[in-house]
């Protein structure tokens, strides 16, 4: 077989993708330990040779970094508890029961998340601010619930039609109430599937910017991608604090993401694979 | 698969529970979104400046916004660009991370495991900080990029990547495939695992060789998937804004214009938001095809 020689160039390809995908990365992570000098350096070299905080102490004591991280805490919070809650019952139904118009729904929650999100900028903005709610968290958090509870009806609908439905049907014979069926059967088994779709709208609140950046225009509603793109202003940019700023902002996302991986690695696509 | 519940209960009853539980979805979906659309819709039929925006009302003014759009040359220059732009993006980021993806599958374990882990790494990058990186990586001063261009004998200090489009436009294209690759290398490798060993050792014991293997069992078998990764990508990638926004300074020149920003730049920048209106309203049709060709396969899905 020539398995070994299609190995060979598996491996050198894949190892040249980790560098060149991993570099950006790096160069990040390494610039935001750099002393001032060696950033503004034209001779930058691949490997760091002196070490700084500097950037990150500049960085965290810039304006509105406290706030910024507050109200991306804020939206955040408000966004996953409000969509998640909404979404569980919707896809209970989508899920578990049968009815009409159903088909039209699910349509809908799919044409939906299909939507260009710039081409929606124009009446949003003018939709809000009759409503009052331009530059306020609260139109920000409002239009974030609708952009993602599409996206986590459908993913919980997925987790949910993935346990059978016997269980529940158990526990009626046994004398539960419906609520009861699903409160006791249904949730614990779906926590899992529960936790993994709160973070991963956790992770698109946190990251969006277009919105936040057409709704939100003073400064102590920044949330943190607003933040991050203060960094430059008409006089150029402040590298060394910016790649410490994005180090920050990537964390708590690298974190959570790292924690879901194997349920994302087959999310959007579960099931298109007929085994 | 849901019926053993529903069979529980007396057939031909009024059933409010379904409705309940869908109610605040679509409420939300339809106050904000639904009405959005609407009011897209109604104002790319009228004229709505700053004058009409004091007045609270728009003047109609029929097709008028959608005739002048159309024989603007600007529009049709900019309609090119954006679907070259889209394009080229979405052929690079699904040819690579198809490659990469069935390449996986014979990588040994360690580098697999190394390649996932930068592959998350990659994708959990938030939008705003891979634009960040990729603006440091091609600056215009400090340049990592030039000073290894420059290692090789080249002379191009102080290069701004940015006066030439074309070198604009493949590193915005470069810092979203970069940003996508992960998304469509780990969906299609993730759907490869899921193709059934023995129908494969099957084929082979019948004499196939990897080739006809390929064709005529993983690639039929991955189509649900590449369809879904295309349009969505197609998708996402046709109304690309923030990139090109923030790689040249929240100003960009009318060369970097794609229908995102032509939209922005009318409405925000011109006040003219019936026109504004009208360009987005072309944008969404320009993607109907796209999004219905992803709907059936979804809901094809979720048939079963």
């Amino acid at each position: 077989m020539k398995r070994t020689s299609s190995s060979i160039f598996a491996n050198i390809s894949g190892i040249f993708a980790i560098v060149l995908m991993g570099f950006p990365v790096y160069w990040m992570v390494t610039t935001s330990f750099k002393p001032k000098g060696d950033i503004l350096s034209t001779k930058p070299t691949i490997l760091p040779h002196s070490f700084s905080l500097s950037n990150y102490v500049e960085a965290v004591t810039k304006e509105g970094f406290s706030k910024a991280l507050i109200n991306s805490v804020i939206v955040v919070f408000f966004t996953v508890t409000i969509s998640l809650f909404v979404a569980l019952f919707a896809s209970i139904a989508v899920a578990r029961m049968k009815f009409k118009g159903k088909r039209i729904y699910v349509a809908s929650i799919l044409m939906v998340q299909m939507l260009p999100l710039s081409a929606l900028l124009i009446p949003l903005y003018l939709l809000l601010s009759k409503l009052n709610l331009t530059d306020k968290l609260a139109g920000v958090i409002l239009t974030y619930i609708a952009f993602i509870l599409p996206f986590v009806v459908w993913t919980l609908r997925g987790f949910l039609v993935n346990i059978p439905a016997e269980l529940e049907e158990a526990a009626l014979v046994d004398g539960c109430t419906k609520p009861q069926a699903y409160r006791l059967v249904l949730f614990p088994l779906m926590a899992p599937g529960l936790v993994a779709t709160a973070i991963f709208a956790f992770i698109q609140a946190w990251n969006e910017f277009l919105l936040a950046y057409i709704l939100l225009s003073s400064q102590d509603k920044a949330t943190m991608p607003i933040w991050l793109a203060g960094f430059t202003n008409r006089f150029g940019t402040d590298w060394g604090p910016l790649m410490a700023a994005s180090t920050l902002t990537a964390i708590p996302v690298v974190i959570f993401f790292s924690l879901i991986q194997d349920k994302i690695a087959t999310g959007v696509t579960a099931g298109a694979v007929k085994g | 698969m849901t019926t053993s519940v529903d069979r529980l209960q007396k057939p031909r009853t009024f059933k409010p529970w379904p409705y309940l539980l869908i109610a605040p979805s679509l409420l939300a979906l339809v106050l904000i979104l639904g009405f959005p659309v609407y009011k897209l819709i109604s104002l790319s039929f009228q004229r709505y400046g700053l004058a009409e925006i004091i007045a609270g009302k728009g003047v109609f003014v029929g097709l008028d916004n959608f005739k002048e759009t159309f024989t603007d040359i600007e529009f049709w220059k900019i309609l090119e660009r954006t679907l070259i732009f889209t394009a080229g993006m979405v052929a690079v980021s699904i040819i690579v991370g198809a490659w990469l993806a069935h390449l996986m599958v014979n990588m040994h374990p360690l580098i697999r495991k190394a390649l996932n882990g930068v592959l998350i790494l990659v994708w959990a990058m938030p939008q705003l900080v891979s634009i960040s990186v990729w603006r440091w990586l091609f600056s215009f001063n400090f340049s990592i990029v030039t000073a290894l261009i420059n290692s090789l004998g080249f002379e191009m200090d102080n290069h701004n990547y940015f006066v030439n489009t074309f070198s604009g436009f493949l590193i915005i294209g470069g810092c979203v495939a970069w940003g996508a690759l992960p998304f469509i290398t780990i969906s299609i490798y993730a759907a490869l695992t899921q193709v059934p060993k023995d129908l494969i050792e099957a084929a082979e014991i019948d004499g196939a060789n990897p080739r006809q293997v390929f064709r005529n069992i993983t690639l039929p078998m991955l189509l649900p998937v590449y369809i879904i990764l295309i349009s969505l990508s197609t998708i996402w990638d046709f109304q690309i804004f923030s990139h090109i926004w923030i790689f040249l300074d929240s100003r960009p020149s009318a060369e970097y214009y794609t229908m995102a920003i032509y939209a922005f730049q009318k409405s925000f920048g011109l006040s003219e938001y019936g026109k504004g209106a009208a360009i987005s309203l072309i944008m969404i049709f320009s993607l109907v095809g796209v999004t219905g060709y992803y709907l059936r396969q979804m809901m094809r899905m979720g048939d079963e």
